[in-house]
């Protein structure tokens, strides 16, 4: 018992200790621009523009449930247009950005643990070792820079498309006009609300991919390897994704609200 | 081609994706990069819950949003307000700002000083240029809803107290009381009216009265010309003197029966109080015999006596017949 908590301790120190070791060697490789641009696109695609229909998806249906549960709470004084504002704080703060990363961790995260901890077993890595190419500048860079980068892509669209969702939701559905929801939605806008979504969705892009990197890249034996290295990438992903949002809240949320 | 499609499609995505965003906070911030906007300043102590892109109001009018808070030197706050091109200020502008809603939203309201309502508070800050910064509009905080919160509240105590005490004062019995005594003012106005009525039926009597006797009054007074005339006429043909000298005989005779008159009056007066004392010692001797004292009393009074005086005179009436029937049974009479 004592033994199997001191090794799932270890494990876990050695997985963090793992993926500040591969960012510390991700940010050496980046400086091979030309083994890792050529990858970049195609990772971008493949993160980033693949995954825009789940991104769309979870924030329709966020939106217009937002807006419900908006109508729902608010009754007596509190005034409908509050609707608007409650849908955009909260699409833009927080679900837009955790939703999604949750989804695309599960997306992204299982996606590049599994081609490279397959690459790993079925010794490809190595193969490139052998062909003098960087592997972290040709298989991490690439796919940490396009989490990195498309993460906020896809939030962005999401709280687009939320707050189109909750607006729609609220004409369709709650019998509120376009001004009273504009009203609300722009009563406590603030372009920070924005920018808080992306960052905080680009340091959820980067966690996900470097996750997904090594434990694929630390992957063993042969396709139960593979499985559980693409397991351990989207529950380590998540938890992380969790921990970040909490972050950026004490951090910068707390740090305007003083 | 393949890299060359994954590009284009990743290019595009980035592109639409920053473009929808930066339009979309523009749309929400209500920012606008065709007009030029107007920037104004104003200075401030103190600018309680304002926050950048709070709206700015002319008379009610949404006229731009608060650009920058900013700290000055010497204890001020400057405000900068971005307003539409369209907008002109008023003459001699103050600025206000104040919360617009429950919910923490405030706003900034530029007026012309004269119109700034009469608070001594407010007048004081705006009367403050002590280092004030130049170029600047004058500007004051109204009273937050806090504050108007917390003197409505005290008032509501006092009205809460005020209730209370009415509610002691009165209970059921007072009210009771007040509807018994609004009832009896109902029917003493009743009454009052009744009684206006009647008084103002009884003076319009009166004045017919007074109307009537007022031409009696006519009448007599024209009666009174014609004696005074004939009286007039009377006096100069001694028929006033015969008169005078008969009614002093008549005067005279009148007093002397009425004299005699007096004398039988006193001699009725001694003859009444002789009769009184009859009656009184009558009355007496009547009680007496009612009481049954005396033998005329007893007589009339006791059963006994009678039947005995009655059984005695059957006896007698007895006697006599028998002394009829048979005298000599009681009278011997004898020579020798």
């Amino acid at each position: 018992m004592i033994e199997r908590i001191g090794r799932a301790a270890r494990e876990a120190l050695e997985s963090f200790g793992a993926a500040g070791k591969l960012a510390a060697e991700a940010a050496r490789s980046s400086r091979d621009l030309r083994t890792w641009w050529p990858n970049f696109t195609q990772q971008a695609r493949q993160l980033g523009v693949d995954s825009l229909p789940i991104g769309i998806l979870i924030a329709l249906f966020t939106g217009v449930v937002l807006a419900l549960l908006a109508s729902y709470s608010f009754t007596g004084a509190v005034p409908r247009y509050l609707v608007g504002t409650l849908v955009q704080k909260t699409i833009m703060l927080e679900l837009a950005p955790v939703l999604t990363g949750l989804a695309l961790a599960g997306r992204v995260g299982a996606n590049i643990a599994a081609e490279l901890g397959t690459m790993r077993v079925t010794e490809q890595v190595d193969a490139l070792e052998t062909l003098s190419f960087d592997p972290v500048a040709y298989l991490v860079v690439p796919r940490v820079l396009a989490g990195t980068l498309m993460f906020p892509v896809v939030v962005g669209v999401a709280m687009f498309v939320g707050l189109a969702a909750g607006w729609a939701a609220a004409l369709a559905l709650l019998d509120l006009s376009t001004m009273e929801f504009l009203k609300g939605a722009r009563l406590f806008f603030d372009s920070f609300d924005v920018r808080y979504g992306l960052v905080k969705s680009a340091s959820f892009g980067f966690v996900v991919a470097l996750l997904g990197c090594v434990n694929g890249l630390r992957a063993r034996g042969g396709a139960q390897g593979v499985g559980a290295a693409a397991t351990s990438a989207v529950v380590q992903s998540a938890v992380m994704i969790l921990v970040l949002d909490a972050f950026w809240a004490m951090v910068w949320l707390l740090g305007r609200a003083r | 081609m393949k890299l060359r499609s994954n590009d284009w499609i990743v290019g595009l995505v980035i592109i639409v994706t920053a473009i929808a965003i930066v339009v979309s906070t523009m749309f929400l911030q209500q920012t606008s990069l065709v007009n030029k906007r107007l920037g104004v300043t104003a200075r401030f102590r103190d600018v309680g819950n304002m926050q950048v892109g709070n709206e700015v109001v002319i008379r009610g009018v949404h006229a731009g949003r608060i650009q920058e808070i900013k700290l000055a030197d010497k204890g001020w706050v400057l405000v900068t307000m971005d307003l539409d091109k369209e907008i002109t200020l008023p003459p001699d502008p103050v600025v206000l700002i104040q919360s617009s809603t429950l919910f923490g939203e405030w706003q900034a309201i530029i007026t012309r000083r004269e119109r700034v309502p009469a608070n001594r508070e407010i007048l004081a800050q705006l009367a403050d240029v002590t280092d004030a910064p130049s170029g600047a509009l004058d500007g004051a905080v109204m009273p937050d809803i806090a504050q108007l919160t917390t003197v409505a509240g005290g008032i509501a105590g006092n009205v809460s107290s005020v209730a209370e005490r009415v509610r002691v004062a009165f209970n059921d019995s007072a009210a009771r009381e007040l509807r018994a005594s609004i009832r009896n003012f109902a029917v003493l106005s009743g009454d009052l009216s009744r009684t206006i009525k009647a008084q103002s039926r009884n003076l319009d009597s009166i004045a017919l009265d007074v109307r009537s006797g007022a031409e009696d009054l006519a009448a007599t007074t024209a009666a009174l010309r014609r004696t005074m005339s004939r009286a007039d006429s009377a006096t100069s043909t001694e028929q006033v003197q015969r008169i005078v000298a008969e009614t002093e005989r008549a005067t005279k005779n009148i007093r002397e029966a009425s004299e005699r008159i007096n004398a039988l009056t006193l001699a009725l007066q001694g003859t009444e109080a002789n009769v009184r004392g009859v009656v009184v010692k009558a009355d007496g001797i009547l009680g007496k015999i009612d009481r049954g004292e005396g033998s005329l009393g007893l007589l009339l009074n006791d059963r006994s006596l009678y039947h005995n005086s009655d059984s005695l005179l059957i006896d007698l009436r007895s006697l006599l017949t028998d002394f009829r029937k048979s005298p000599k049974k009681y009278i011997n009479l004898s020579v020798f």
